[in-house]
């Protein structure tokens, strides 16, 4: 049995050789380049970084936009996920396909097209000053809004499924027994699904937020080089001002934050599943 | 029963195609305990449903307590349910699960003191802080049936509570539950499968059979005089002999002409009708007697079951000829014995013959 278990771990040697030569050991050399200075270890440049009121402007981006991206998915996703866990046959099948299919297109192919849909002559202005929402066509192109929705679409099913896969498993009497006790529906949902699919919001919230805070295409599409993130801002030193030590900060504080957000996350789901 | 505290008007429901209640009409008394009594697919889950407000019937009325309740959502009726899976919150422990119709209905220290009160009602109070996973079949069910009695409701509704238990538990179960019901004086309806949970616990049953009730009569009188060959059938063991009726006599007596000769016993029916006799089986003794009905068929099985003993008879007809006696057997029966046995004509039920018996 023993023997069995330590045998099983070597199958985990080609992918661990494969991330440590191409993503840890990268990774070390990114960090290492962010506290070398001159003279040895330093960290000037995280103290000339988070003087700078740009870069704040920077985290500041970085974090509404992939909060609001989240928020979005969240408030979207979730009563989307309720219809999948209880559609039936063959309308399970098409709300699967349709939110699972839509991943095999590229970022880049859905970020064009989103630059298409909200231009100024595009489908969502010209359907809004069609109902009257709008007195005149306006572009959501370049715009924080337009970043949200784009981002939003592309990263959905990430929300979707995590939370889907704990719906499925709740079973639909929960609901009846919470009625039959005298609670009503709004009460319901907080005390009985809330609760019980939070592990599913939670894990959501980390892929999303993680996916958002890192994005590099579609802001660099759909919003254009005057709104930095720290993705973009990272992207732009190491491939365009070729500054690898600015390049190097802003992608620690990047992987820091993200970092902390998982780990947030993963322990509030811990705690929220008490029993589970 | 002049006061009906639950009345069910005229409840029909099909889903697509079939009809799974038909016009069901039901009365309950206030502190009554009524079985829905049937084979799967008869409707009574269906009825339990409409009663708690889970399921909208067709048409027909459901009245609580002076209140017609038919359209009210089910948290304002006053209707509590134990499911069949008990349907308990995973993500509560034990006395929050209890607690769960309380909160915001009474005080907290109110709600608090009522939460211990039906966890030693329930004897759980050694569980109060333990997760409802990590509990077994019986003590989950325990926790269900305090959980919908905690909130007080007007009547309580238990959908095959026991039927996920093993019989030595299952009979345990249902002494408590009695028990408990009997203490707090709750209306129930229950429903169950199986005729002997019924007849043991219920003031009365209600045989359902093909969305209709078919009879709903206390268990002794379900027992004794079936209403229909389906109860006489799904309560109970019996014999079933076809025949035809070929003389009435003055005193109502009729003469019965079946495949083991003339059988008599008391009817109205007409010369010519054709009957289905139903015997329970410990009605029928060994031996011959006068005034009885008498026959000698061939010894077919006998099965001991411990504080009985069943002696099956061969038949022409499908079924066999059940007798069961507390008495013991001569030990030196033939396996294939022609023996006379005999039963009173009182002790004979009769039906009119339907294309469904």
């Amino acid at each position: 049995m023993n023997q069995d278990r330590s045998l099983i771990g070597w199958l985990a040697v080609p992918a661990v050789a494969y991330l440590v030569f191409v993503y840890a050991l990268p990774l070390l050399w990114l960090l290492a380049r962010s506290i070398t200075g001159p003279e040895g270890i330093s960290f000037a440049l995280f103290r000339d970084f988070f003087a700078d009121p740009f870069s704040w402007r920077v985290i500041g981006n970085t974090m509404r936009i992939a909060g609001l991206v989240t928020l979005v998915c969240l408030l979207v996703g979730y009563p989307v996920a309720f219809a999948l866990a209880r559609a039936k046959g063959v309308v399970q099948v098409i709300l699967l396909a349709a939110i699972i299919l839509p991943l095999s297109v590229g970022v880049v192919v859905k970020a064009f097209a989103w630059q298409v849909v909200l231009r100024r002559d595009g489908v969502v202005s010209q359907f809004l000053v069609g109902i009257g929402v709008w007195s005149e066509p306006q572009r959501l192109l370049f715009t924080e809004t337009g970043l949200v929705i784009g981002a939003a679409n592309v990263f959905l099913p990430f929300m979707i499924l995590p939370i889907y896969s704990v719906v499925k498993l709740i079973d639909p009497r929960l609901m009846e027994a919470g009625a039959t006790l005298g609670v009503g529906p709004f009460r319901r949902l907080f005390r009985i699904l809330l609760p019980l699919t939070l592990p599913g919001v939670v894990s959501g919230i980390a892929f999303v937020f993680s996916l958002a805070v890192s994005m590099f295409v579609i802001p660099s599409l759909l919003i254009g080089d005057r709104f930095q993130t720290l993705a973009t801002l990272t992207g732009r030193s190491f491939l365009l001002m070729r500054n690898e030590a600015l390049g190097s900060v802003t992608a620690t504080v990047l992987l820091v934050l993200a970092v902390m957000i998982v780990l947030l996350s993963s322990l509030l789901a811990r705690r929220a599943g008490r029993f589970s | 029963m002049s006061e009906a505290f639950l009345e069910v008007r005229n409840a029909s429901k099909s889903f697509g195609t079939a009809t799974v209640l038909d016009g069901v009409a039901l009365e309950v008394a206030q502190g009554e305990f009524v079985s829905l009594l049937g084979p799967s697919g008869c409707g009574k889950t269906t009825l339990l449903r409409i009663i708690a407000g889970l399921t909208t019937a067709e048409s027909g009325a459901v009245i609580l307590d002076g209140q017609d309740i038919t359209t009210r959502p089910p948290h304002k009726r006053d209707v509590g349910v134990v499911f069949q899976n008990y349907a308990l919150f995973p993500h509560l422990s034990v006395a929050e699960n209890i607690g769960f119709g309380l909160r915001g209905r009474v005080a907290r220290n109110e709600s608090a003191s009522i939460v211990t009160r039906f966890l030693e009602l329930v004897r759980m109070n050694d569980f109060a802080d333990r997760s409802v996973r990590a509990l077994s079949g019986g003590q989950q069910q325990r926790v269900a049936v305090a959980r919908a009695l905690a909130v007080a409701p007007k009547l309580l509704l238990l959908d095959e509570p026991f039927s996920a238990l093993d019989r030595k538990l299952r009979e345990t179960m249902q002494m408590e539950l009695k028990r408990l019901l009997r203490e707090l004086g709750t209306t129930a309806i229950f429903v169950t499968h199986d005729q002997d949970e019924a007849l043991v616990m219920s003031d009365r049953i209600a045989v359902m059979n093909q969305g209709r009730i078919e009879q709903l009569d206390s268990p002794q009188a379900l027992y004794d005089r079936p209403a229909t060959p389906f109860a006489l059938q799904f309560v109970g063991l019996s014999t079933r002999i076809f025949g035809e009726v070929t003389s009435v006599e003055a005193d109502g007596t009729i003469a019965v002409t079946t495949v083991h000769g003339i059988l008599r016993t008391q009817g109205r029916f007409a010369r010519g009708s054709p009957v289905l006799l139903g015997i329970r089986p410990e009605r029928i003794s060994f031996g011959t007697r006068e005034g009885c009905n008498n026959i000698a068929p061939r010894l077919a099985d006998i099965v001991f079951q411990g504080a009985r003993v069943q002696a099956h008879f061969a038949s022409t007809e499908d079924e066999p000829i059940l007798l069961e006696t507390s008495a013991r057997l001569p030990t030196d029966i033939a396996p294939n014995a022609v023996l006379p046995i005999s039963w009173a004509p009182e002790d004979t039920l009769v039906f009119p013959r339907t294309a469904d018996s």
